[in-house]
């Protein structure tokens, strides 16, 4: 049940990104991911969704993004707010992340 | 005049599937986009498994031809590889191939089992794949092998092309007579061109044109627009390599025998940085394909000027295997395509 609670919520973060940002952010993203040594924190139905957007080009599109944010978030938390934050200059997008978070906390 | 003929170049890229299977399957994908023919990966028992991985490749990819690079008859009877690339070919059909060869002695003393007589293994390996591939019913009484009445419950689709992972000159010459591509693990031009020449001997055995078999340098890669960090990212493997090359190869590219031995004590004590310190330029020319773009592609040139039609990018691939790949797709590939 959280799991489509996360997803929805990352779905949501997307809508905050403007288009000419979400291919660097993609980007960025899934180099932290490739590289993090966190691979165990990576569910396989998201690794999947990853995928299945990548081998369609469409991981800068909507559910390609969010499965990526949603990844970076577990794999890599660090990282991905210092590329929202600092790298691409998305602060509202960064702080909607940390309420996504915080949600998902309680 | 000396004509050379270069005969037109075929990229592949190995992976070993040690990471978990999204990142291999991702850079399988990467690979594919950034023009890459051929995907090898790997087969060791203490690594994710060859068919599982091959076969999410297939899945999440469209064109790339694929296969193990390679498995051995030790570990895995030949029936069963006969199933499992079989059962691979359907779910991508046409663009599925076999790698084998005799296998690493190191994995296969780990697993306590015996490298026996590995040319007639290899060889006997091929024709009870191929017979079964075809449909056949095999009854087969070899020297390694034998089966006594084994056939598919579905039916083969297609022939299915052998490659052969060869290093030794019998080898080599077995992989020239009977295999439809040879795997050649060098990457130096002078330890190419001396197994090319073992290839010629088997093709022309068998009356064949070299031609008419695909020569793979499958080589250790390293990639980078800086040259220190690829050289950084190719030592360990060079270290390995060093470790596991007989004194003929290490005498014919002027490299210490102590010095070989040194690395081989170190590695066998687990002393990684002691081993990789007493890695030599010498050694990383021999036994690697590393540096700037620029400096790959006049090996790669040289390598196919010996007589390769096939160029594979083994591990390390780069520091950053995903930008390694980038780097090769937009500065080496087209380099070389017409």
């Amino acid at each position: 049940m959280l799991r489509d609670v996360v997803d929805m919520a990352y779905h949501k973060v997307v809508e905050t990104i403007s288009l000419e940002k979400r291919e660097e952010l993609s980007d960025k993203l899934i180099g932290a991911i490739l590289v993090s040594k966190n691979e165990d924190k990576m569910p396989a139905e998201l690794a999947n969704t990853i995928l299945y957007s990548w081998q369609r080009g469409l991981l800068a599109g909507g559910t390609g993004l969010a499965a990526l944010l949603e990844a970076a978030v577990l794999l890599e938390p660090d990282r991905t707010m210092e590329i929202l934050e600092v790298e691409l200059q998305l602060t509202s997008t960064a702080k909607t992340v940390r309420e996504v978070l915080l949600k998902a906390k309680k | 005049m000396i004509w050379v003929v270069i005969r037109v170049v075929r990229f592949g890229i190995e992976f070993v599937p040690r990471e978990a299977y999204w990142k291999t399957i991702y850079y399988a994908i990467q690979a594919e986009k950034r023009g890459f023919n051929y995907l090898w990966i790997t087969d060791h028992f203490n690594n994710r498994n060859v068919y599982v991985t091959l076969t999410a490749a297939a899945i999440y990819t469209n064109k790339i031809t694929l296969g193990p690079g390679v498995t051995n008859p030790y570990l895995v009877n030949p029936v069963i590889t006969a199933q499992a690339i079989a059962s691979l070919n359907e779910a991508a059909p046409g663009r599925v191939v076999l790698g084998v060869g005799a296998g690493d002695k190191t994995t296969l003393d780990c697993a306590g089992v015996e490298m026996r007589n590995p040319l007639a293994a290899v060889q006997e390996c091929i024709e009870i794949f191929r017979r079964m591939t075809s449909g056949e019913s095999v009854v087969f009484e070899g020297e390694v092998f034998r089966i006594a009445g084994a056939k598919f419950f579905f039916k083969p689709k297609g022939k299915i092309p052998v490659y052969v992972g060869a290093q030794g000159p019998k080898m080599l010459a077995m992989a020239g007579r009977v295999g439809d591509g040879v795997l050649i693990n060098a990457c130096h031009p002078k330890d190419i061109s001396y197994a090319v020449d073992c290839v010629k001997r088997g093709v022309s055995e068998a009356g064949k044109e070299l031609t008419d078999v695909d020569v793979a340098a499958y080589t250790s890669f390293s990639v980078h627009e800086n040259l220190k960090k690829a050289t950084k990212a190719a030592v360990p493997v060079v270290s390995f390599i060093v470790a596991g090359s007989p004194s003929v190869v290490l005498e014919r590219h002027g490299i210490d025998l102590k010095a070989a031995e040194e690395i081989r004590e170190a590695l066998k004590a687990s002393q990684w940085g002691q081993a990789f310190g007493l890695v030599s330029p010498e050694m990383i020319e021999a036994f690697s394909v590393c540096g700037t773009p620029e400096m790959c592609i006049e090996r790669i040139t040289q390598l196919l000027k010996s007589g390769i039609s096939q160029f594979v990018a083994g591990s390390p691939i780069g520091p950053n295997v995903r930008e390694a790949i980038n780097l090769i797709g937009e500065k080496i590939i087209p380099h070389f395509k017409p």
